[in-house]
């Protein structure tokens, strides 16, 4: 069986006044049928553009290479109107804030509707009927006198879950969540939540979720990829990338965060230094200068994905192997 | 922390409204903003009162009363006993030396056209207290080195910016720092380390801090007593681990509950308590219990007679415990966590 979404090699580079960012530096994942796939990182690390990539959304001035295939076919290369064809029916989107992604003027019914009409033959009637339906699937208590309403007469829940109900519409086989709950605040975010899980189960799409909130991955997804300078840094189930992480930087990530099921004030333990800048990295690991763990070795040759223990776990780092045990305050006191 | 002293900071019926003017060029008052409806608290010397609430809770606006800042519509804010809140500019003056604030957004609160070395040498300029050294010192405290003081903020990292913050908030050597949403436009690994220093100052400097945030996890870190506001109003206080264990509140329980957790085997079996509906418009506030349009346990569990109650009758905070109050007639302790 191929893979649903097959990333590969994927390198995204802008060109600026100040030398060409590299953005996306060599990425390759899989998304199964079904899976829920998440990817961490930091502000800037490329885990937004990856999935642009995707949709084919990125400006025309990015140089893409590498290859994006969904379902076996190739999506890199193809114009815009071939894209627009698999956007919304095969791959939908979710972006962070959803007062952005919905039209001011027209009603969540239209807007929803629309997106039903754009990739099948139905009558209008009908459309406003399943945006009806998708209403209810979302949780939008009544959602016959709600499709009327504009996105200003919503809070900003409600209209995370219209961006939704529109991402469901055509059933799609893959929704890409970009920090769909970032914008909103925790009771909220699990009323959202629980509609992308309610989407999920409705549609039977795989999922990625972008985020850079821990939390939300460790209750939504199966596999993990956790990016940093615009490269996966580490890749395996949920369990393993909690459990056993084999990269300072996500054993540095999980020890940095203060934890509301923990009593007592264990010190937090910070990752020094900042993230590096895209515009010229220096050779070897990117890691290397808020590394504690780091050698020579680090300096010469950056660290490819190699597999640890297990050979769907993957890390990047030169001396996984002793991480086996390590906990975030022995590396990074 | 010492219990038996009396508070630094007591705050007592603190109201704010904001006026709600309609269009035109009239411009009549048509309505207020309930944005803070008689909120009591104290913080003592040493000790960190965490303010945690979702957006529009009123808790910025506390912040801000609490410097005067903004004047407040009713109540009274005494600082070491004293009320602060019918002081004039000038009079406030000494009293701004002793309370400071710290702001979230670090990118927008530091003047982008003054070096570093300026910026923290504005209050102390004001105040007629500047030396030279006193800054490289605030530097230094903040985890900076000095040579960072001739640089500009936008040469700084999000994380280093709010080191900036803390510096200046400190420079004045005050007695008492509100630091609003300190760190909540920060990255995880970065943020870590801001409250660890925002920590060690406290340590070091007998700090009293009025932690505002949205983000229990940090609370929980760094909070000796937190107080939940919903709509204006406190809901419930506690210390803090008495209210991470115990909360009372059905709005706290649920707030405590929608936070994920990074653990995947516990956010698997964890209860979530879905709240419905969103909050309602400050303007026309709920009768009675604010929270009471949202409350699962109002929806499910009361009888008529119990609702007629909260619909009527403000739940006034009452004692649960020690230091433990809850604003809720049908208040019971769950464990979440």
């Amino acid at each position: 069986m191929t893979a649903l979404l097959e990333v590969d090699d994927l390198t995204v580079a802008f060109p600026t006044e100040d030398g060409v960012v590299q953005a996306v530096r060599g990425v390759s994942y899989q998304v199964n049928r079904g899976d829920a796939v998440g990817i961490v990182g930091e502000s800037g690390s490329g885990k937004s553009v990856t999935s642009m990539a995707v949709m084919g959304l990125l400006p025309r001035s990015a140089r893409i290479t590498g290859s994006i295939r969904l379902m076996g076919e190739e999506l890199l290369g193809r114009s815009d109107a071939e894209m627009s064809k698999i956007r919304g029916s095969k791959v939908a989107m979710i972006f962070q804030d959803p007062l952005t992604s919905l039209n001011p003027v027209y009603t969540v019914g239209t807007q929803i509707a629309e997106a039903v009409l754009a990739h099948k033959d139905v009558p209008k009637s009908r459309a406003m009927k399943r945006a009806v339906e998708l209403l209810d699937i979302v949780g939008i208590p009544n959602p016959s006198l709600r499709v009327n309403s504009y996105p200003h007469e919503l809070s900003g829940g409600m209209r995370q879950r219209i961006v939704i109900a529109i991402a469901m519409a055509n059933d799609p086989d893959l929704i890409i969540a970009d920090e769909p709950t970032t914008a909103l605040d925790v009771t909220v975010q699990a009323q959202v939540l629980e509609a992308l899980e309610a989407a999920r189960k409705a549609t039977g799409a795989a999922l990625v979720l972008i985020t850079h909130d821990l939390g939300v991955i460790a209750g939504h997804t199966d596999r993990v990829n956790v990016m940093y300078a615009g490269k996966l840094v580490e890749t395996g189930s949920v369990d393993e990338i909690f459990y056993e992480p084999r990269m300072p930087y996500t054993l540095g990530l999980l020890g940095s965060l203060p934890r509301i099921d923990e009593s007592g004030r264990p010190r937090l333990i910070p990752i020094t230094g900042s993230p590096p800048s895209l515009l010229n990295l220096p050779s070897g690991c990117p890691f290397l200068p808020r590394c504690p763990k780091a050698r020579d070795r680090c300096a010469e040759v950056e660290p490819e994905l190699t597999a640890t223990t297990n050979p769907r776990h993957l890390a990047a780092c030169h001396f996984h192997t002793e991480l086996a045990t390590a906990t975030a305050e022995e590396v990074f006191a | 922390m010492t219990a038996d002293a009396s508070p630094i900071i007591s705050v007592r019926g603190l109201v704010k409204h904001f006026p709600v003017r309609s269009r035109g060029v009239v411009r009549r008052r048509i309505g207020d903003v309930h944005a803070v409806c008689g909120v009591d608290f104290d913080i003592f010397s040493h000790e960190t009162l965490g303010l945690v609430g979702e957006s529009g809770c009123g808790k910025t606006t506390t912040g801000r009363l609490l410097l005067n800042l903004l004047p407040a519509t009713a109540g009274s804010v005494l600082f070491e006993g004293r009320d602060i809140v019918p002081l004039s500019r000038a009079q406030m003056r000494p009293v701004r030396r002793e309370m400071q604030i710290v702001f979230q957004d670090p990118y927008a609160s530091l003047d982008p056209r003054m070096t570093v070395n300026e910026i923290i040498a504005e209050p102390l300029r004001i105040h007629g207290l500047y030396a030279r050294d006193k800054v490289r010192d605030l530097l230094q405290m903040v985890g900076l080195s000095p040579e960072h003081g001739n640089r500009y903020a936008h040469e700084f990292s999000g994380g280093q910016r709010q080191r900036i913050g803390v510096a200046r908030a400190l420079a004045l050597r005050p007695k008492v720092l509100v630091l609003d949403e300190p760190v909540s436009a920060l990255d995880v690994s970065i943020q870590a380390g801001v409250v660890n220093l925002l920590e060690d100052l406290q340590d070091e400097l007998g700090l009293s801090y009025l932690f505002i945030s949205h983000d229990l996890s940090v609370v929980r870190h760094i909070a000796d007593r937190v107080a939940v506001m919903y709509l204006g109003r406190i809901v419930e206080t506690a210390p803090v681990e008495d209210l991470f264990r115990n909360a009372a509140h059905p709005y706290t329980q649920a707030l405590i509950s929608a936070i994920p957790v990074p653990d995947p085997r516990k956010e698997r079996s964890r209860r979530r308590i879905l709240l419905s509906g969103d909050v309602p418009s400050p303007v026309v506030p709920p009768s009675g219990c604010r929270f009471r349009t949202r409350c699962p346990k109002f929806a499910d569990r009361l009888s008529d007679d119990e609702r007629q109650k909260c619909t009527t009758e403000i739940p006034a905070l009452t004692a649960r415990g020690v230091g433990h109050e809850t604003a809720c007639h049908f208040a019971e302790a769950l464990t979440l966590i």
